[in-house]
């Protein structure tokens, strides 16, 4: 028996082969059927370590939900997020009754308050019931629920915008740097620096003095800010690729750079720059809300999370939900970003996976 | 009252024999376990000597206003809160007033815009008192000629901040740069100016009761005239276009008038601060009671642009005094036992003007431009955004002005049957996405809005509405800079517009008439009966022709739309009670400081 530290027990079977060469062209195949038998799928290992890993289960759950509610919520509530109510401002949410009831009793340590519990759960009953705003409505009596899951479609569009933009463009220029050296490396450097120093409010508003105030802007001012992030990353990664034996090697077999660059230098470097872009997914997220916030973003009618925020945060005494509501969500869609980039993260680096494992690599 | 503890029985004592406020006493009882709404009650049944007076309308008739001045038929300043009286005006302490806009230019020249900082440095030649009179303010009396075609004002050499003087041939000189001004044609049936003696004579082309509307607001006050040639490096060949005039610091950095305070620092997005000028001779205005210097060391307006900031500015005692709270928190700051509470009708109204010139495919005719108008719900957008406090107007007047034509709220009015039947007549279609068409063209343009949190409610609002009947309107919110820089322009098709002026007639014929086409007539609006009109009002003589032609003007206006009228809210001003003698009043957009102090 064979203890194979990568590949699991080995138990030596019965042999029948009767001559030296057979038996070890038998225990050859049946080593390479035991390989073979052993192989795990890229998609069984992700599930695997998708389990193994809480925080990325819990991202992953998180995102789920959220993108979730995005995509399905609009068809499943249905509702014109346009559509004003002067009738109904400043609903509250279902849930408003109960947590009022328990907010007071704990503010006023009256306890007794408790006791208007049942009527509470009731009032949020029949409001659940009645299918009605049951998130609430904002200040133009606009269904907050409805908002909500465009808003976050918006989001996730502005963030999969942004990442795509970076991502492809922080690759291409990256690799180019890195693989050319020289004074494309210096040049190309120079630029990604320039546009990195830059804050990305003031770029934001650079281009919404070029282009006009929406989303479009948005996804260009942090697509170019994030683009300018990954291309600094991935430079460095081909650099210190480009040093190693293996694209040495190819250089000295004849290889074209494209060949080099898209066989040796694309793989490996693909992966600490997907986890890169996890975590510039959820930076998209915060920029395309935070730029929402002071108007730069999405346009009214379109709601955004951080313009929801912001219209509402001059309502805060009168029905704060307008605001924790958007805000909660946002906080929730970038703790879900984050957690499935930092489990990706500890996917891909082998040493980070040994030090979770209690390995000293 | 029923049963109570031995312990809130006591607080209750000492809250009636008023060893203890009204605050102090939600406070002990908050502290013994009672909460705010059972305090409440209890202070209701048992009737607290400190409970706010009841709001009054106060609706005082203002029959004596002056002929020329829009009267509002209530100049009501109600006092939703009864101040505790002082022991007596003391000296010293800093006002710090919350204002609701950034600070403008202080040079009443150049400015677009004039502040509240305008009243404390500045003095006008006459200014209006809370009858709703003209009275005597830089001059020392003024009379008019039984024609009409003069006004006498009698002006003493007044020291100015820089230690200089003002003599009647320096503000007939003031008056006469003043002409070049972008607002001067407010006063246009004046003329010109000449000075006799000491005397200032505004000599008119025709009698016009408007006259002394103008002279009182913040644009005509009183510069050294000298100073601000001097800071400017003005000549009359360049006049205010001279790049000198244009890169003065005359109002950012250096200002000299009469007014009891100086300026000191101005920084806009922030605050503009002025200190009290010892030297100040006095003051001519006859209704205030501190005629010698101020009281106040200084007076620093903070600039909270932020809606929802402002109140909660004023109840952490981060300011004194404020200017136009969000309507949300009207009613929490009327029921704070330690702040004063004056609302009254504001001069101003929100409307959106519609490009006719450069889109004439969509607001070329006025059925579609009359369908439009008759989606908005005006009354829901006052209770719903306003929370009340304000009205929907129908025509171009706020409801509450003197001259204001009920008529015109046969037009406009919230009806989607007749705006789809208006919409169907003008030859537009309903697409099968919901926008209407016609001869291809879609109903759809961009909708220009500020970036203030209400113009935003207003435009989202209007917008929503403009939907409901098959028209999109893209909301495109903008600093108010580049609003300015875009509006008239052929790129954009509609905007909205807040306007604050306290002679509605005067500013508004700036908006829809020929002669100012492209700005601020941004709508390139050109309508033969409203410029009659507003050439009836500028030829008014009598009482009796101003209300005719104010009259004929908001017809024209309700009728053919050159700008689409939708609400006007009401003035609010808010003050902690340690402040006394700030007392704003309906007839001026900003109260005077000369009688103001702040209790020790």
């Amino acid at each position: 028996m064979f203890n194979f530290p990568d590949i699991g027990i080995y138990t030596e079977p019965v042999m029948s082969a009767s001559t030296p060469e057979s038996y070890l062209a038998e225990w050859n195949q049946r080593l390479l059927d035991f390989e073979e038998s052993q192989h795990v799928s890229v998609f069984r290992r992700g599930i695997h370590n998708l389990v193994r890993n809480r925080l990325l289960l819990a991202g992953v759950i998180l995102g789920v939900l959220v993108v979730g509610s995005g995509l399905v919520g609009p068809i499943i509530i249905g509702g014109d997020y346009e559509l004003i109510n002067f009738s109904n401002i400043h609903a509250k949410p279902f849930w408003d009754p109960p947590f009022e009831v328990f907010r007071e009793a704990v503010v006023t340590r009256g306890i007794s308050k408790l006791g208007e519990t049942g009527e509470a759960f009731s009032k949020m009953v029949d409001h659940l019931r009645s299918g009605e705003a049951v998130l609430g409505t904002d200040h133009l009596g606009r269904d907050t629920a409805t908002r909500l899951f465009v808003a976050i479609r918006v989001s996730l569009a502005v963030a999969v915008g942004v990442t795509a933009l970076a991502l492809v463009v922080g690759l291409a220029l990256g690799t180019l740097a890195g693989f050319r050296g020289g004074w494309t490396d210096r040049s190309l450097g120079g630029v990604m620096d320039f546009i990195w120093g830059f804050p990305l409010i003031l770029v934001a508003v650079l281009f919404a003095g070029g282009l006009g105030e929406g989303l479009p802007s948005v996804i260009l001012a942090v697509g170019l800010v994030n683009m300018a992030a990954i291309a600094r990353v991935v430079r460095g990664e081909v650099l210190a690729l480009s040093e190693r034996e293996f694209v040495e090697a190819a250089r000295a077999g004849g290889l074209s750079n494209w060949r080099i660059i898209r066989k040796h230098l694309l793989p490996n470097i693909l992966a600490p720059a997907l986890v890169l872009a996890s975590y510039y997914v959820a930076v998209a997220i915060i920029a395309e809300a935070a730029l929402s916030f002071i108007g730069l973003g999405a346009q009214p009618p379109l709601p955004s999370l951080g313009q929801m925020v912001a219209e509402g945060r001059n309502f805060l005494q009168l029905n704060h939900w307008e605001t924790t509501v958007p805000g909660l969500t946002l906080v929730v869609m970038v703790l879900s970003v984050s957690l499935i980039g930092d489990g990706l993260r500890d996917v891909f680096d082998p040493r980070l996976r040994h030090e979770a494992k209690g390995i000293d690599s | 009252m029923t049963e109570s503890s031995p312990e809130i029985q006591s607080i209750l004592d000492d809250y009636q024999q008023k060893k203890l406020n009204r605050r102090q006493f939600l406070k002990k009882v908050g502290a013994a376990g009672i909460g705010a709404t059972a305090a409440a009650a209890i202070l209701a049944s048992c009737g607290g000597d400190e409970e706010p007076a009841a709001t009054t309308a106060a609706p005082a008739t203002t029959a004596a206003a002056a002929e020329t001045t829009a009267a509002p038929e209530t100049t009501a300043a109600p006092e939703t809160t009864a101040a505790p009286e002082p022991m007596g005006p003391t000296k010293g302490g800093t006002l710090r007033e919350g204002y609701n806009r950034d600070v403008s230019k202080h040079d009443p020249i150049t400015t677009n815009w004039y502040d509240p900082a305008f009243f404390a440095i500045y003095e006008a030649i006459v200014t209006v008192s809370p009858d709703g009179d003209f009275v005597p303010q830089f001059c020392t009396e003024f009379s008019v000629s039984d024609d009409g075609l003069e006004y006498r004002f009698t002006v003493e050499d007044r020291q100015s901040h820089s230690g200089g003087t003002i003599t009647a041939a320096d503000v007939a000189e003031f008056y006469r740069i003043q002409k070049f001004s972008f607002i001067a044609s407010l006063a246009s049936p004046i003329s010109h100016y000449e000075v006799d003696g000491n005397q200032v004579v505004a000599k008119m082309n025709n009698a016009w009761v408007g006259t002394l509307g103008p002279l009182a607001t913040g644009y005509w006050r009183i510069a050294n005239i000298n100073t601000w040639k001097d800071v400017g490096g003005y000549d009359d060949e360049t006049g205010l276009a001279g790049e000198s005039v244009v890169a003065s610091v005359y109002g950012t950095e250096v200002v000299d008038a009469t007014g009891p305070f100086k300026h000191t620092e101005w920084v806009p997005g922030s605050h503009s601060y002025v200190e009290r000028w010892d030297e100040y001779p006095g003051s001519n205005v006859p209704y205030f009671e501190n005629k010698g210097t101020a009281h106040l060391d200084a007076i620093r307006w903070t600039v909270i642009t932020e809606a929802g900031q402002r109140a909660t500015q004023l109840e952490n005692g981060d300011i004194d005094t404020l200017l136009n709270p969000a309507h949300q928190d009207l009613a929490r700051l009327q029921g704070n036992p330690d702040l004063t509470v004056y609302q009254h009708a504001e001069w101003s109204g929100y409307f959106m003007f519609m490009n006719r010139e450069n889109f004439p495919e969509i607001f070329g005719d006025v059925e579609t431009r009359r369908g439009l108008s008759h989606a908005v719900d005006r009354e829901g957008m006052v209770q719903a955004l306003l929370f009340g406090n304000g009205a929907a107007t129908y025509g171009p007047f706020p409801t509450t002005d003197r001259f204001y034509d009920p008529a015109v709220e046969q037009y406009n009015n919230y009806d989607v049957a007749e705006a789809n039947r208006l919409l169907d007549a003008a030859g537009w279609s309903m697409g099968s996405d919901g926008v209407r068409e016609r001869d291809g063209v879609p109903l759809q343009f961009e909708f220009m809005v500020e970036n203030e949190s209400l113009q935003t409610a207003i435009g989202t609002a209007a917008a929503a509405q403009f939907a409901q009947v098959g028209a999109q309107a893209d909301v495109n919110v903008v600093d108010r800079a580049v609003w300015f820089e875009r509006a008239g322009g052929p790129e954009v098709a509609a905007g909205l517009f807040m306007w604050l002026w306290p002679i509605p007639i005067d500013v508004l014929t700036l908006f829809c008439a020929s002669y100012t086409i492209p700005v601020p007539n941004w709508s390139h609006a050109n309508e033969p009966r409203i410029d009659q009109a507003i050439s009836d009002w500028q030829n008014a003589g009598t009482v009796e022709a101003a209300a005719k032609a104010q009259s004929d003007f908001q017809i024209a206006w309700a009728e053919t739309l050159p700008n689409m009228s939708f609400i006007n809210q009401n003035s609010t001003f808010v003050k902690n009670n340690r402040v006394h003698g700030w007392s704003p009043f309906v007839w001026l957009l900003y109260p005077y400081y000369n009688d103001t102090w702040i209790e020790a």
